[in-house]
């Protein structure tokens, strides 16, 4: 289970002056639960889709352990986010007419036409550890919070080594949203995972380890959570 | 690589424009299906009609339309040919039998021929389906579509069929045999003797009209002598006919009695050479049509292409999803390709079978106008286009394919 650090990393988008991202340096150990927060457009989003290898930044190293993702090209850096990154979206992205279990079987599917058997009953194990008691009902019929929480097991499902999450809690009313962040938790430290969670959700926050904050791209607070609370404030 | 229930479950989610799509090519299959389908339906058709049909001998003119109208009973004056030669033909020993066809009459729409009593058995494919072939002036033997039954009175109206003209009111032809069906247009012909439609129109010897009315006693030797004889063989002065089909005993006697006809006054044709150059005209239509149909499939293509485009643009944020939770590109390039291709696919099925139903239904309209029954069927050509349109398919669908696999792929695009 490796580390994360990135070193030197700057990414900037045409048009503008000012890098949408620069850190210096970063180190996320493994197993860590990590809370990145701070205003929109402050490079929250930039910061994952590097760090799960949907994106490369301009100069600089992305670093989970060994592997660089910043010198991989596309083909590897989507088979590691195939193996090693579970992510969970604010608006679930799961696909319709589709069932809950077809949905949380979706990404192993793409690598591989016969599906282990074992997997099938990982899936269904996972959505019942998640709480959907109907695994074969089509996803769209499903409470948002519910869709939510088979989002989480489709992200868990391949055992991946970092959970990434956006705004998990965002689109889900508080009750359904402390569920989800109570199940993030619980199966990040089930499965030995890093956790990395962008959110706004003080709630949320308060159930991480550590607490990054990002202004203008820029890292302004690193803090563990315990003393997090005041930071948070102190940002809004 | 993209499962087989997400490709199905995106394409049930947009069922309408799938739909719309389907049936757009489908329609553009099913026009250049039905016109391949149909011509070869024609070709068939007619060489099958020729079959029966040696040699025709006719006046000097066109072929074709000597052709078009002794074999296909197509409605036109031809010359007429003296008729000596129908005489030295019905007498040449090399000839099994020559029939005059002699037209100018039609009744309800369907021409009337004048010929031979053994030329009645033949073109009817050699034995009749009920009744006997005429043996009398005023008899008649119907093809196996006339709407008429045996005893059937037929009043011969002047002039070709679809032309106007008035009723002859010297003759009623009496229905006495009906002609096995052939899918020719002899199927819709009433044959009487030509000796009637030469008396018909004062041509030959201008004898008073035989009357045969019931219970006259007089009838059977009252009308002078020979006239009552009918067929072969001919007077001195036999009078002219547009044509004589010609049976020749064996191969080279049939190919000898061409070249000696072929000379002016008169022509002789094979039937069958004279459509293989009507074929190579017809093939121009097609090759026409044909490029027609597959300009409408181009069009097609490129509107699906288009549509693919765009509503690919709509779907920028499922696609960077499945790139999230890890498709690897190819797997986003084999769904769009795949969707596209099932679309195409089931478009280019639907329209094989609707334009061989659309060649059916014009074949049926055609032979209920000409009698030539033209037979519909699937040929190994007709894979060939379906396999080249579905290739065409395949390297147009790579375009909306390779634009999903070089999309970007990042999170936070959803919102």
């Amino acid at each position: 289970m490796p580390d994360l650090s990135l070193e030197a990393v700057r990414v900037s988008f045409p048009g503008l002056a000012a890098p949408a991202l620069d850190i210096p340096a970063l180190h996320v150990a493994a197993g860590t639960r990590l809370a990145v927060t701070g205003p929109s457009g402050a490079g929250k989003t930039t910061l994952i889709n590097l760090i799960v290898g949907l994106t490369r930044p301009d100069s600089g190293r992305i670093a989970w352990g060994e592997t660089d993702l910043a010198s991989l090209g596309e083909g590897r850096r989507d088979r590691f986010r195939a193996a090693h990154v579970g992510l969970v979206m604010q608006n679930f992205h799961l696909f319709a007419g589709l069932s809950a279990l077809d949905n949380v079987l979706l990404p192993a599917r793409f690598w591989s036409l016969r599906l282990d058997p074992a997997l099938k009953a990982r899936a269904l194990a996972l959505l019942e550890r998640v709480g959907v008691r109907r695994p074969r009902q089509k996803v769209e019929t499903l409470s948002r919070g519910e869709m939510q929480r088979v989002a989480v097991a489709r992200a868990v499902l391949m055992r991946p080594d970092v959970l990434v999450a956006d705004e998990p809690t965002a689109s889900l009313d508080a009750e359904a949203g402390d569920a989800v962040a109570g199940l993030l938790c619980a199966l990040a430290r089930e499965q030995h995972a890093t956790l990395i969670v962008v959110t706004h959700d003080a709630r949320l926050v308060a159930r991480m380890a550590r607490h990054l904050t990002l202004v203008d791209g820029r890292i302004v607070a690193d803090v563990p959570v315990a003393r997090a609370d005041g930071a948070a404030e102190a940002a809004q | 690589m993209i499962p087989l229930g997400f490709i199905l479950a995106d394409l049930r989610r947009l069922w309408l424009g799938a739909l719309a799509i389907v049936l757009l090519i489908a329609l553009a299959t099913a026009l250049g299906m039905a016109v391949q389908l149909q011509e070869r339906a024609l070709r068939l058709g007619s060489a099958r009609a020729a079959d029966r049909f040696d040699i025709v001998v006719g006046a000097a003119g066109s072929e074709t339309q000597l052709v078009l109208s002794a074999v296909f009973l197509q409605a036109a004056p031809l010359p007429l040919m003296d008729g000596s030669v129908l005489k030295a033909l019905a007498e040449d020993p090399r000839v099994a039998y020559a029939a005059p066809v002699g037209f100018g009459d039609s009744f309800e729409g369907q021409p009337i021929v004048g010929t031979i009593a053994a030329f009645a058995r033949e073109a009817g494919g050699g034995a009749l389906s009920e009744g006997q072939v005429f043996d009398a002036l005023d008899e008649a033997v119907v093809g196996a579509r006339v709407p008429l039954a045996l005893g059937g009175v037929i009043k011969p109206m002047h002039g070709l069929p679809g032309e106007g003209g008035h009723t002859h009111s010297e003759i009623a032809y009496r229905v006495v045999g009906r002609m096995a069906p052939t899918g020719t247009p002899w199927d819709r012909a009433i044959l009487v003797p030509i000796e009637a439609v030469w008396r018909l129109h004062g041509m030959g010897d201008a004898h008073a009209w035989p009357r045969r009315v019931e219970g006259e006693a007089e009838h059977a030797h009252g009308l002078g002598g020979d006239s009552d004889h009918l067929g072969s063989p001919w007077p001195q002065a036999t009078p002219g006919v547009p044509a004589v089909i010609v049976k020749a005993r064996t191969i080279a006697d049939a190919y000898r009695l061409r070249a000696q006809y072929r000379k002016p006054p008169t022509l002789a044709v094979f039937p069958a050479e004279v459509l293989v150059r009507l074929y190579g005209t017809l093939g121009d239509a097609r090759l026409l049509l044909g490029g027609i149909a597959l300009g409408a499939q181009a069009l097609v293509i490129v509107a699906v292409m288009l549509v693919s485009a765009v509503h690919l643009a709509q779907r920028r944020a499922q696609i960077a999803a499945l790139r999230a939770l890890g498709a690897p590109r190819r797997a986003i390039f084999a769904l769009v390709w795949s969707e596209v291709m099932a679309l195409v696919g089931a478009g280019a099925m639907l329209g094989a079978g609707l334009g061989f139903l659309a060649a059916r239904m014009v074949a049926t309209q055609l032979t209920r106008q000409s009698g030539i029954v033209l037979p519909v069927e699937f040929a190994p050509e007709d894979l060939v286009f379906l396999a080249l349109l579905l290739g065409v398919a395949a390297l147009a669908a790579m375009v909306p394919a390779v634009m999903a696999y070089r999309q970007p792929a990042t999170i936070g695009l959803s919102a």
